[in-house]
């Protein structure tokens, strides 16, 4: 009686042994993955995520890891856990800028092997740019993003083309009492300011630095450039608080209708499209101006998907990346966020052009658009540069001597690296 | 007996000590982003580099007028605030939790607060200017003004703690004495002279000396309110080794600068405490 007991109990107990490990066998954990991105994506992203967990439900497990909303807090809180070892992502979605910095502190990993080239090819041109470093591909771009020209089509009939149409329209317009602001920009000493110095120096034919590393600060160009920047407040075209202006103040100044013109980034058109926009329907979009018979620019600043090298579940993350990325997910992100797509295709897209007049201005304005140098040393170069154009806008230097000391700074940087490379 | 000291003696020396010989460590290395952030050995080349940099200097420079300025007008305000929440009013208690306010608030938010006070044309400052037919101050956009700025939103938010500490001091002091004081035929001017002053003297030590290292290391209200802007004329050395370390990745110099910064803020702390015993001093003798 007692041993067939003890039978029983032993032969129920190997039963649930067997069933439990069936079952936990099929419902093994799954691959769990974490992305960090900033603030303002993670939104934006929210509904393709838990698609995509859906679609790999137990399989691959996506979470996102909310950043910071400002652009270089992100970087900040990225380096802080590359930095202390083991970092608890996976991928991070890396602005343009940083990329050269991350490839080369060696914490990514390329994706030479995972991109065919056929999907290399699907890109629009602009947006290839910027995704590799030294010849191979370390990012996987997301949207697209460049300097655009914001116009009020009640105030003028077209958009300035030139340097001196911008300044003559802001002045009247200004002077008419019309606004209160010609054109509104950023001016405030960061990074902001670097992106319109590079769509102005190059629409002027300047170059900020050559492929070789040639640093072109003091040439004609560039002082040209610098010289119509700080005109644009002394002859009061712009108010002189665009020197602290950064995007949002410039975008409010805007979309209260105290300006006549902005630069801003793609993303100032769906701001300006909601109710509380005083300048909903009065608005028009197009490039930055250039200087007669020149090339207008774009400064690119586009976001994408690296894949960090300490991750252990590099497939996993690919696959979550390219779902993120998928052409289908770009179209509903334009819609949407009117984030800027980076396959050619969906530039042709009839339904979206039909129903997107600002489609067509993103495709010119990413055709021409110009990434900022590709160093390691970006950072240091760019904050050369703000610090020098700051003071030129405030009137604390004169152009040319502080654009010379721009350009010897910049040089010293640049062969600091030549040294130990 | 000894014993007793080694665990304060463990933690201080993990807290203090180990930063202090690591950075002094970094700072004789190439340690960046062109050395693939390994530590290369460099014969001091950061310590000569920091010594030809203008912006160290500059930044030091401005590092000084902020921590002076904000701390000698922080004490000033607080002594007042301290002598106003000492007397016998209604809800006291309340009326110090809201002092305090300021205080509690984290930086971050305060700035970003401060930002939009100052902001042109938005901010209310600007308005009324521009209500009274003044024009426009455009305050964060000179580099004349805009660490003026700074300073005053520092001001705002510390000095609630220094009234607190002065506040504590006050309460310490017995009323029997400014009684005393009185009978004998002394004015209240005079009882703030020669009790107040001097009994509160260690308490103001204390806080001036915590506020100066405190001021002298400040990122986060620099950061926020004009990011080192305009023309670098807010930049701080806190800052600047920020810049170094998180968006240059060069740590071998970024730890150079916060050396160089931990002594030239000994120097200057001794200075301030040198001047404050010798003021001290003149104090003692005076009333003697």
């Amino acid at each position: 009686m007692k041993l067939s007991n003890l039978k029983n109990t032993i032969f129920i107990l190997f039963i649930i042994f067997v069933f439990s490990s069936i079952v936990l066998a099929e419902t093994k954990s799954p691959v769990n993955i974490n992305f960090l991105m900033p603030a303002p994506f993670v939104d934006s992203t929210l509904d393709l995520v838990s698609r995509f967990n859906d679609e790999e439900k137990g399989k691959i497990h996506l979470k996102i890891t909310k950043g910071p909303l400002e652009t270089e807090a992100v970087s900040d809180l990225a380096i802080s856990s590359l930095l202390l070892g083991k970092s608890p992502f996976d991928a991070l979605l890396i602005d343009v800028t940083w990329l050269p910095k991350y490839a080369a502190a060696g914490w990514l990993e390329t994706l030479d092997d995972r991109i065919k080239s056929n999907e290399w090819d699907s890109l629009a041109e602009g947006a290839r740019l910027g995704n590799k470093y030294m010849g191979r591909i370390y990012r996987w771009p997301l949207v697209a993003d460049m300097g655009l020209l914001y116009w009020r089509t009640d105030l003028m009939d077209a958009p300035p083309k030139t340097e001196l149409e911008l300044l003559n329209i802001s002045q009247n317009l200004k002077e008419q009492g019309i606004v209160p602001y010609g054109y509104v920009w950023q001016g405030r000493q960061y990074e902001g300011l670097s992106c319109v110095f590079l769509e102005i120096i190059n629409g002027f034919g300047g170059e900020w630095l050559s492929n070789s590393m040639k640093v072109n600060l003091t040439s004609k160009e560039s002082l040209e450039a610098t010289r119509w920047l700080k005109e644009l407040i002394t002859s009061g075209a712009s108010p002189k608080a665009v020197m602290n202006f950064s995007e949002t103040e410039a975008l409010q100044a805007f979309k209260s209708g105290d300006a006549a013109l902005m630069r801003n980034w793609p993303y100032a058109w769906k701001e300006l499209q909601k109710e509380e926009s005083n300048v909903k329907g009065k608005i028009g979009v197009t490039t930055m101006i250039s200087k007669e018979n020149h090339q207008p620019s774009a400064t690119l600043g586009s976001w994408g998907f690296s894949i960090l090298k300490s991750s252990t579940k590099k497939i996993a993350a690919f696959k979550a990346i390219e779902f993120l990325t998928s052409e289908e997910a770009q179209k509903e992100m334009f819609i949407n966020n009117g984030y800027t797509p980076t396959k050619s295709e969906i530039f042709k897209d009839a339904e979206l052009l039909a129903s997107s007049e600002l489609l067509p201005v993103l495709e010119t304005a990413l055709s021409i658009s110009k990434p900022r140098p590709q160093t390691p040393l970006y950072a240091q170069i760019s904050d050369v540069l703000q610090k020098q154009l700051s003071s030129i806008l405030t009137e604390d230097k004169p152009i040319d001597e502080a654009m010379k000391l721009a350009e010897e700074k910049t040089i010293k940087i640049i062969s600091s690296a030549g040294n130990k490379s | 007996m000894t014993l007793l000291f080694l665990p304060a003696a463990i933690l201080i020396f993990s807290v203090f000590a180990i930063p202090i010989i690591r950075y002094t460590w970094l700072s004789f290395h190439a340690s960046s982003v062109l050395t693939r952030l390994e530590d290369i050995p460099n014969n001091g080349a950061n310590w000569f580099r920091i010594f030809g940099d203008d912006r160290f200097w500059q930044d030091a420079y401005q590092t000084i007028r902020f921590t002076s300025i904000s701390v000698t007008l922080e004490i000033f305000i607080a002594i007042l605030i301290a002598l106003l929440l000492d007397q016998k009013i209604n809800n006291r208690g309340l009326v110090r939790a809201l002092t305090l306010l300021p205080w509690a608030l984290p930086t971050t938010i305060m700035a970003l607060g401060w930002r939009w006070i100052f902001n042109t044309p938005y901010g209310p400052i600007e308005k009324i200017y521009s209500i009274l037919g003044l024009g426009s101050l455009n305050i964060l956009s000179n580099p004349d003004t805009a660490w003026l700025a700074t300073i005053i939103a520092d001001v705002w938010k510390t000095t609630p703690f220094i009234a607190l500490i002065l506040l504590a001091g006050l309460q310490t002091i017995p009323n029997e004495l400014y009684e005393a004081f009185i009978l004998e035929g002394g004015g209240k001017l005079n009882a703030f002279q020669q009790i107040t002053l001097p009994m509160l003297q260690p308490y103001l030590i204390i806080s001036l000396l915590f506020r100066t290292a405190q001021a002298f290391g400040v990122f986060d209200l620099i950061q926020v309110m004009t990011g080192g802007g305009p023309a670098s004329s807010t930049e701080s050395l806190g800052f600047y080794a920020y810049l170094n370390a998180l968006r240059f990745l060069d740590f071998g110099y970024s730890a150079t600068i916060i050396l160089l910064t931990f002594i030239i803020l000994i120097i200057f702390t001794l200075l301030v405490w040198l001047l404050t015993s010798r003021v001290n001093k003149l104090l003692k003798s005076e009333i003697l």
